[in-house]
C-alpha cells in the first residue's frame, strides 16, 4: 500500500495503529471513514481539534489566607497566550491581609484571562482564569459554565442519614442558572447575597445575559424602597430541628462546604446558633482603641461642681434679640478657654514623663456623628469672640457630620469639651482623649430653687438655673488641687461672662462679638480679669 | 485511494502530536524491554562498598513508577487546590519534588516492611497502598477517608505503615521500636524510619541512634533532607550537614534523592545491611520540596521562585525518569502523556469524591478510641453529656 510506503512500516504495524486503542485511534478509525463520504465535509471534521480536545484547566479563585471569603485580582503577571510553567507567578490577589501571588500548579499556556484585573471582591471558587496544555489551541477555548465551587448537584451517593428534612443546600446561584438561562457576575452574586435577594426578581442586562453588578443595585434600590420584599435563595433555617440533635451537624448539608461552627452570612441573620456581626467602621475601631487606651493607662480624677449660668442665659436671650445665635456651649468654651490662659498648668498634657505645657489653647468640642464621636478643634479659643467661636462650632460640626474634617481640624488639642445637655443628661462623666489631660462634661440646665438673701437680707426663694459640669482630669499632670481651682475659677469666670456681657450689651458695646479682634486691645474681658 | 488515506493519517497524527511526528510515532513502536542506567555513586560513611552505580530498569517498573511519581505529584496538587477552595482545613504539608523518595523507597522494599515517616506523608500513604480517593477524602474530613474522616492529613495508617506523626521526630524512636518487634519475631524484616533536615537536630533521634545500635535493630534511619527546616536552610540549623555521618558510630550513606532508580538501589542496599543483622544504618536522602513548609507558608519568603524553577528544571523527579525511559526507548512521550491523562483523570474522580462524600456521621464521634473492647459510654464535654463507643 502506497501508505505504508509512505510511512515506512509495514501494513502489520498500520493496522496496529489503525486499530489499537485509544480515543485518537477510534477517531482515526472514524475519520477514515468519514473520509469516504464526503471529502470536503470530513477533511474539515478531521482538522478541527474537537475530539482531541482536554478540558482546560480551570484556574479558581484560591483561600490565601484562613479568613479569607473573597479577593481582589490586582495584576495579571502572565498575559494570554504566554507560556506558563508549574511554580511561575500568575497573578497578584489581595485578601483581606496582604497582597500574595497565585502560582501556576501546571505547565501549559494561559488560555483565558475571565476576571480582569482590577475586579475586586470575587468570591472563593470563582473561575479566573483558564489554562490549557501546551500544543491545545488556546484561541478557542471555551469557558466553562459552572463558575463556582463543585456544584452539589452531583447529590452523593449515600444518603444523608438525617431524619430532618432536608434545609435545600445554600447552593450557589450559578450552578442552576448555568444550567437554566442566566449566569451571575461574581459582583452581582456578592450583593444579592448580602441583600438576600433573588436574581430573578431582576432582569440581566450584561453581555451574552449575565446578571450584571448594575442590575444587582438596581434590585436593592427597589428593596429600599420598598417594592420587592426579600426572598431567600434558599428557604430559612428549621425553625424548630424535630429531632433535638446539635444544629451544626444537621444545619448544612454534608456535601457543600462544612461550616462548622455555623457561620452568619450578611442579609440572613439569626439563623440557629449564630450571632450577627456587625463590622465597625474604621472611626469606630480607632476610637474604640484610643478610650481604651485612655480609661486603662490614665489615672482619671473627677471634679463635680454646678454652676449657676442665670447671667449667661440673660446674656444669651439678649443676643438672640440682636439676632446673633450662640448657645450655652459656647459660653462655656470661651470660660474654659479664658481659665485655661489664667491657669497654664492645665494646659498641659502628659508626655511619657512628665506634664508638657502646650503653649496653645486650643479647645476639642466633642460631636455626635453616626459615625462615631468626633472632636473637631477651636484654634486659639481664649482669643476668638463669643461670635467667633459659635461660628466656627458650626462650621466643624457640620464638616464632622458629612465626614469632610481634615486631620489637622481634629488632630491635637489642649482640653476637650463634651455637651450632653442637650440629650437630657443632668450630669455624666468623660473619658479623656490622650495625650489630653483633661475633659470638661457639661450637663442639662435644671431650675433649681434656692434659698438666698437679697438686698435688705431677707430670705428669699429664688430660682436658678444650674448646670452640673464635671472634670475628668489626669491625676499625673493635674492634681485635684488644681483641678479644683479650675473648676471654681472655670465657674466664676462664666458668670462674669455673663454678667459682662449683660453691662456690654446694656451700655451698647459689644466688642466681644465683634470677629477677628487682635490681641493687643484691651477687650471687654482682659479688663475684669487679672492680668497674666 | 492510498495516498489519500496516508495523508489522512498523518494529517491527524500531526494533529495529535502537534509535530512532524508521525514517524518517531513509528521508529518507536519497537520497545526495549529493559535499559542500563548510571546511578550516581553515594558518598559513603563507615562502610566499605556501598550500592551499585548501575542498574537495569525494565520497562513495566519504568512505567510503574513513572505512573506512581505521577500520582503522587498530581494528588499533592490537588491537595494544595482543595486546600485553597477550603474543603481542606488545618495542617496540610505537600511533598511534591519529593516523589523519588516515596516510589525510590517502595520500589527498595517488601511490601511487609514497615515504614514509619513525619507529617509530610502524603506520598508514603500512598505508595504503601492507600488509594487517592482514601487520602483526598481523608484530608477532606469525610467518611470515605482511610481513618474514617477523623485523622485528617497527619494521621493516616495502612497496613504496616504507621503514619502520619505530628511531632517533629516523634517517628525515631517508634521505628527502633517497630524494628525491636522485627528482630524479636525474627522475621527479617526492616523498618524505615524517616525524618527530615530539621528533625535530624532533636534528641530523641539520637536516643534512637544510640539504642538501634546498641541492640543492632534492623532499623533504617532515612533523613529527608529538602535543605530547608520549615523556613531554616541547613546551613543555620546544623553545625553538620552532613546528615549521612550523624550517626556517629552507624554507617550511613548519602543519596541523589531526586533519582528514583538511585534511591531504589541505596534502599535496596540499605535493606540487605539491615536484614543480615548488622544493626542501623542512616541514609540521607538530596531531595527538594516545591511547595511551602506547609499551606500556610508560601514558600518563597526564605528561597527565590528563581531557585525553586531551577530544580524543578534540572532535577525534577518525574521529568528525569521521563527522559530517562523514552531516550533509551522504554517508552515514548505519547505513552507517558496517556499515563499522565488517565492519572489526572483518576486524581480528578477522587478529588469529587472527597467533595461530595458525606461527612462521618456524630454519632461515631466516640468510636475507635480502644480495639477489640466491648462497647462502652464516654463521658463528653460536661457530665451529661454521653457518647457510645464502639471499636
Amino acid at each position: 500500500m502506497a501508505a505504508s510506503w509512505r510511512l515506512g512500516c509495514d501494513p502489520r504495524v498500520l493496522r496496529y495503529l489503525l486499530g489499537s486503542g485509544g480515543c485518537r485511534r477510534l477517531g482515526l478509525v472514524r475519520g477514515a471513514s468519514g473520509w469516504s463520504f464526503g471529502r470536503g465535509a470530513s477533511w474539515r471534521w478531521l482538522h478541527s481539534t474537537q475530539w482531541l480536545r482536554v478540558d482546560p484547566i480551570k484556574i479558581l479563585m484560591p483561600s490565601l489566607s484562613p479568613t479569607m471569603e473573597e479577593g481582589n485580582i490586582v495584576k495579571w503577571l502572565k498575559k494570554e497566550g504566554e507560556a506558563v510553567s508549574a511554580g511561575d507567578a500568575l497573578c497578584e490577589i489581595e485578601t483581606d491581609k496582604a497582597v500574595v501571588t497565585l502560582d501556576a500548579s501546571d505547565d501549559g499556556i494561559l488560555a483565558k484571562i475571565v476576571v480582569e484585573e482590577g475586579s475586586k471582591n470575587i468570591r472563593l471558587g470563582a473561575l479566573i482564569g483558564l489554562l490549557v496544555e501546551e500544543g491545545e489551541d488556546w484561541k478557542h477555548v471555551e469557558i466553562p459554565k459552572d463558575v463556582g465551587p463543585p456544584s452539589p448537584a452531583s447529590k452523593p451517593s449515600v444518603p444523608c442519614p438525617s431524619p430532618e428534612p432536608q434545609i435545600s443546600t445554600p447552593v450557589k446561584k450559578e450552578h442552576i442558572p448555568g444550567k437554566l438561562q442566566f449566569r451571575l457576575s461574581p459582583a452581582a452574586r456578592n450583593i444579592l447575597e448580602k441583600h438576600s435577594l433573588d436574581a430573578s426578581q431582576g432582569t440581566a442586562t450584561g453581555p451574552r445575559g449575565i446578571f450584571t453588578k448594575e442590575d444587582a443595585l438596581k434590585l436593592v434600590q427597589l428593596k429600599e424602597t420598598g417594592k420587592i420584599t426579600e426572598s431567600r435563595p434558599t428557604p430559612a433555617p428549621l425553625a424548630t430541628p424535630a429531632v433535638p440533635l446539635p444544629p451544626q451537624a444537621m444545619a448544612t448539608p454534608p456535601y457543600t462546604r462544612p461550616m462548622i461552627p455555623p457561620v452568619s452570612t450578611p442579609g440572613q441573620p439569626n439563623v440557629v446558633g449564630t450571632f450577627t456581626e456587625i463590622p465597625a467602621s474604621n472611626i469606630r475601631r480607632v476610637i474604640a482603641k484610643r478610650l481604651t487606651e485612655s480609661k486603662s493607662t490614665v489615672p482619671h480624677a473627677y471634679a463635680t461642681t454646678d454652676c449657676d449660668l442665670g447671667a449667661v442665659l440673660k446674656a444669651r436671650q439678649s443676643l438672640v434679640r440682636d439676632d446673633i445665635k450662640v448657645s450655652v456651649n459656647d459660653f462655656i468654651i470661651k470660660a474654659a478657654a479664658v481659665t485655661l490662659k489664667q491657669m497654664p498648668d492645665v494646659n498641659v498634657s502628659w508626655d511619657g514623663e512628665g506634664p508638657k505645657q502646650l503653649p496653645f489653647i486650643d479647645i476639642s468640642v466633642a460631636v455626635a456623628t453616626d459615625k462615631g464621636l468626633i472632636t473637631p478643634i477651636i484654634k486659639d479659643a481664649a482669643a476668638k469672640g463669643i461670635r467667633e467661636i459659635a461660628d466656627s462650632v458650626k462650621a466643624l460640626s457640620k464638616k464632622a457630620r458629612d465626614g469632610k474634617l481634615l486631620p489637622e481640624e481634629y488632630q491635637g488639642g489642649s482640653f476637650s469639651i463634651s455637651n450632653l445637655g442637650m440629650f437630657g443628661i443632668d450630669e455624666f462623666t468623660a473619658v479623656i482623649n490622650p495625650p489630653q489631660a483633661c475633659i470638661l462634661a457639661v450637663g442639662r440646665f435644671r431650675p433649681v430653687l434656692k434659698l438666698t438673701r437679697d438686698e435688705e437680707g431677707n430670705a428669699q426663694l429664688q430660682r436658678h438655673q444650674l448646670i452640673t459640669v464635671t472634670m475628668s482630669s489626669d491625676s499625673r499632670v493635674v492634681d485635684d488641687e488644681l483641678a479644683t481651682s479650675f473648676t471654681t475659677i472655670g465657674t466664676s469666670t462664666g458668670l462674669k461672662l455673663g454678667a459682662d456681657l449683660n453691662t456690654q450689651s446694656q451700655k451698647g458695646l459689644c466688642w466681644c462679638l465683634l470677629p477677628g479682634i487682635p490681641r493687643k486691645q484691651t477687650t471687654w474681658y482682659d479688663s475684669t480679669l487679672p492680668t497674666l | 485511494m492510498r495516498k489519500m488515506l496516508a495523508a489522512a493519517i498523518s494529517r491527524v497524527l500531526s494533529g495529535v502530536t502537534q509535530k512532524p511526528a508521525s514517524r518517531v510515532l513509528v521508529a518507536s513502536c519497537n520497545y526495549s524491554n529493559d535499559a542500563m542506567f548510571a546511578i550516581k555513586k553515594c558518598d559513603l560513611y563507615r562502610l566499605e562498598e556501598g550500592p551499585p552505580v548501575t542498574t537495569v530498569l525494565t520497562r513495566e517498573d519504568g512505567l510503574k513508577y513513572y505512573r506512581m511519581m505521577q500520582t503522587v505529584r498530581r494528588m499533592e496538587l490537588k491537595a494544595d487546590q482543595l486546600y485553597k477552595q477550603k474543603f481542606i482545613r488545618g495542617f496540610c504539608h505537600l511533598c511534591d519534588g519529593q516523589e523519588a523518595c516515596s516510589v525510590g523507597l517502595e520500589a527498595g522494599i517488601n511490601p511487609t516492611d514497615h515504614v514509619i515517616t513525619s507529617y509530610r506523608a502524603h506520598g508514603l500513604c500512598y505508595t504503601r497502598g492507600l488509594s487517592v480517593r482514601s487520602i483526598l477524602a481523608e484530608l477532606t474530613g469525610r467518611r470515605g477517608g482511610c481513618a474514617k474522616g477523623k485523622g485528617g492529613s497527619m494521621h493516616m495508617y495502612v497496613k504496616n505503615f504507621y503514619g502520619g506523626n505530628g511531632i517533629v521526630g516523634a517517628q525515631g524512636p517508634l521505628g527502633a521500636g517497630i524494628a525491636l518487634a522485627c528482630k524479636y519475631k525474627g522475621n527479617k524484616e526492616v523498618c524505615l524510619a524517616l525524618y527530615g533536615d530539621g528533625a535530624a537536630n532533636q534528641g530523641q533521634i539520637a536516643e534512637a541512634h544510640n539504642m538501634a545500635a546498641l541492640w543492632k535493630l534492623p532499623c533504617v534511619f532515612i533523613c529527608e533532607n529538602n535543605l530547608y527546616g520549615m523556613g531554616t536552610p541547613v546551613e543555620r540549623a546544623s553545625a553538620s550537614t552532613d546528615y549521612y555521618k550523624r550517626g556517629n558510630f552507624i554507617p550511613g550513606l548519602r543519596v541523589d534523592g531526586m533519582d528514583v532508580l538511585g534511591v531504589r538501589e541505596a534502599t535496596k542496599f540499605v535493606a540487605d545491611y539491615c536484614r543480615s543483622g548488622k544493626g542501623p544504618i542512616v541514609m540521607e536522602l538530596q531531595t527538594y520540596r516545591y511547595h511551602g513548609h506547609s499551606m500556610s507558608d508560601p514558600g518563597i519568603s526564605y528561597r527565590t521562585r528563581e531557585e525553586v524553577q531551577n530544580v524543578r528544571r534540572e532535577s525534577d523527579p518525574i521529568m528525569l525518569l521521563k527522559d530517562r525511559m523514552v531516550n533509551s526507548k522504554l517508552a515514548t512521550v505519547e505513552e507517558l502523556k496517556d499515563i499522565d491523562v488517565e492519572v489526572r483523570k483518576e486524581v480528578e474522580d477522587a478529588a469529587q469524591f472527597a467533595m461530595t462524600d458525606p461527612e462521618p456521621p456524630l454519632e461515631e464521634l466516640a468510636h475507635h478510641i480502644y480495639c477489640n473492647t466491648p462497647a462502652f459510654e464516654v463521658r463528653g464535654a460536661n457530665q451529661w453529656i454521653k457518647f457510645k463507643s464502639l471499636s
